[in-house]
């Protein structure tokens, strides 16, 4: 069980690291976003290994089959070319920072990880989802709540601009 | 360790015959489409290749796979030869979590009659759909053509919008079962089927399924008469083939899903639990190939108008009902 898991776990960091640099890498900015579908289900992968379907589900419902889609819309609608800033060459403390900033969480994360270690990390529990429906409405309803308002400050916002636009043409 | 081995050949048993009748159902769909269609137009339809064009499908088929596949020039290659395939797939997959009957004792141990009874099989199905939206955007953008990338855009809007209602619309089934699982959800509905206590779920589930389906009257990502074929216009041979797999086993998995939803699955008197899940899910195709000889197209801008002004606050609404008359009934 626990090699089986482990051969899981090294095939989804697989998917999640090709994807990642398929995404940074790719100069069309299609494959980019299908590198980002890539790591976004080596991720669900993640979460089904977590013992957390309900997660894993909520990952490729809203983000791959919501968020990414709407990145591709806004792709193919300006049918941007290939190519940009992006593309010229960084200086060497762009690299530097960046390896810094990819560096820097995974050591803090694997010191904690390591140093204090949370009862689930060797036989992972499934939180039912009375439990999880529960947990959203009574403790934490306030946090729920507000990333709704945060929601509906963006949804507002996009309506206003797109007003706008329309009344000054 | 002989005991995980039955249970794998059992499982692939259980997939090779789940996937035999659904391609023959969906080969044998597009006859029964051709047939109606004609007898709507009063045409005879295809009845040459044997008696009333029964080996029709195996002649297509044939005809598809003998055909020369070809990409376009200009065309993202890896791309435009994966799309057709995530089409085809997404629809078959969903039927990993449709169960077919109550669970069979095959030598002193119950074998449940469904590939995998997921904890979390509705939205398994949800996840599918809005997954299978790819299909057609990547295969539309792929393409390097105008048509294929007008048809992307229309069905990425099109099914992103009909997506809404057509999940919210479940949400009072899950709540009626108190379970995500079909098994669960076709055992809540012992009693009375879903379709009694929730008749406006069940009408927005369909035409938002209908509007998923991408067929009359919601074909604009195809609208031959504008886009030649939308997004499988540079489609040939079997990846053309493919999009048409997809379409039907679709339509044949929404056939399933509407029976287990809202019709109380393989439930019923007299016949065999698969006959009556069979003839439940028969019926969603028919009226889809009723209605596609029945309606005109819509415009674009009725199609959004009645996504996210009729069917969405519609489905929020039901929610809010169902909701208010199970706590005050208990």
């Amino acid at each position: 069980m626990q090699t089986s898991a482990l051969v899981l776990f090294v095939i989804h960091a697989l998917i999640i690291g090709v994807g990642g640099i398929m995404a940074v890498a790719s100069r069309s900015l299609v494959r980019a976003l299908v590198g980002l579908i890539m790591t976004l289900f080596g991720v669900s992968g993640m979460y089904l290994l977590l013992n957390a379907p309900f997660i894993a589900l909520m990952q490729l419902l809203i983000y791959v089959g919501a968020v990414v889609i709407l990145i591709f819309f806004a792709i193919m609608l300006t049918k941007a070319p290939a190519g940009g800033e992006e593309e010229r060459p960084n200086q060497v403390r762009t690299y530097l920072l960046a390896l810094m900033a990819g560096v820097l969480p995974t050591f803090v994360i694997g010191w904690v990880v390591l140093t204090d270690q949370p009862a689930s990390i060797n036989a992972p529990l499934e939180t039912g989802l009375k439990a999880l429906g529960q947990g959203l409405m009574e403790p934490y309803f306030l946090a729920f709540e507000l990333i709704s308002v945060v929601l509906l400050v963006a949804m507002s916002a996009a309506v206003i601009l797109a007003f706008k636009r329309r009344q000054s043409r | 360790m002989s005991l995980w081995l039955a249970g794998l050949a059992l499982l692939l048993v259980k997939i090779g015959l789940v996937l035999f009748v659904v391609l023959t159902g969906a080969a044998y769909l597009v006859l029964a489409e051709r047939k109606l269609l004609a007898r709507f137009q009063l045409r005879l339809g295809p009845n040459r290749a044997g008696p009333l064009g029964i080996w029709q499908p195996l002649a297509d088929a044939l005809k598809l796979l003998m055909k020369e596949d070809t990409v376009p020039a200009g065309a993202d290659r890896p791309l435009f030869l994966a799309a057709p395939a995530m089409s085809a797939a997404t629809a078959m997959l969903i039927f990993a979590v449709v169960p077919f009957g109550d669970s069979l004792t095959i030598a002193g141990r119950p074998v449940p009659l469904v590939v995998a009874d997921v904890s979390v099989g509705l939205l398994f199905v949800l996840a599918l759909s809005s997954i299978g939206v790819y299909g057609v955007v990547l295969g539309g953008w792929a393409s390097n053509s105008s048509f294929s990338l007008l048809g992307a855009i229309r069905g990425g809007a099109q099914m992103i919008s009909y997506e809404l209602p057509l999940a919210l619309s479940l949400a009072p089934v899950v709540m009626l079962a108190g379970s995500f699982s079909l098994v669960d959800i076709v055992s809540a509905q012992a009693g009375c089927p879903f379709i009694v206590k929730q008749p406006a779920a069940f009408l927005i589930f369909c035409v938002s399924a209908l509007a998923e389906s991408k067929r009359l009257p919601f074909d604009l990502p195809e609208a031959e008469n504008e886009l030649m074929a939308g997004y499988h216009t540079e489609y040939s041979g079997m990846r053309f083939g493919l999009y048409f797999v997809g379409e039907y086993v679709n339509m044949i998995a929404l056939g399933c899903l509407v029976a287990v939803f809202f019709l109380g699955g393989w439930r019923g008197p007299l016949l065999p639990p698969f006959v009556w899940l069979m003839l439940k899910a028969a019926l969603v195709p028919l009226v889809l190939i009723w209605v596609r000889a029945t309606l005109p197209r819509l415009r674009f801008d009725q199609l959004m108008h009645s996504s996210w002004k009729v069917l969405t606050p519609l489905a929020l609404a039901n929610i809010l009902v169902t909701g208010g008359l199970m706590a005050a009934l208990g």
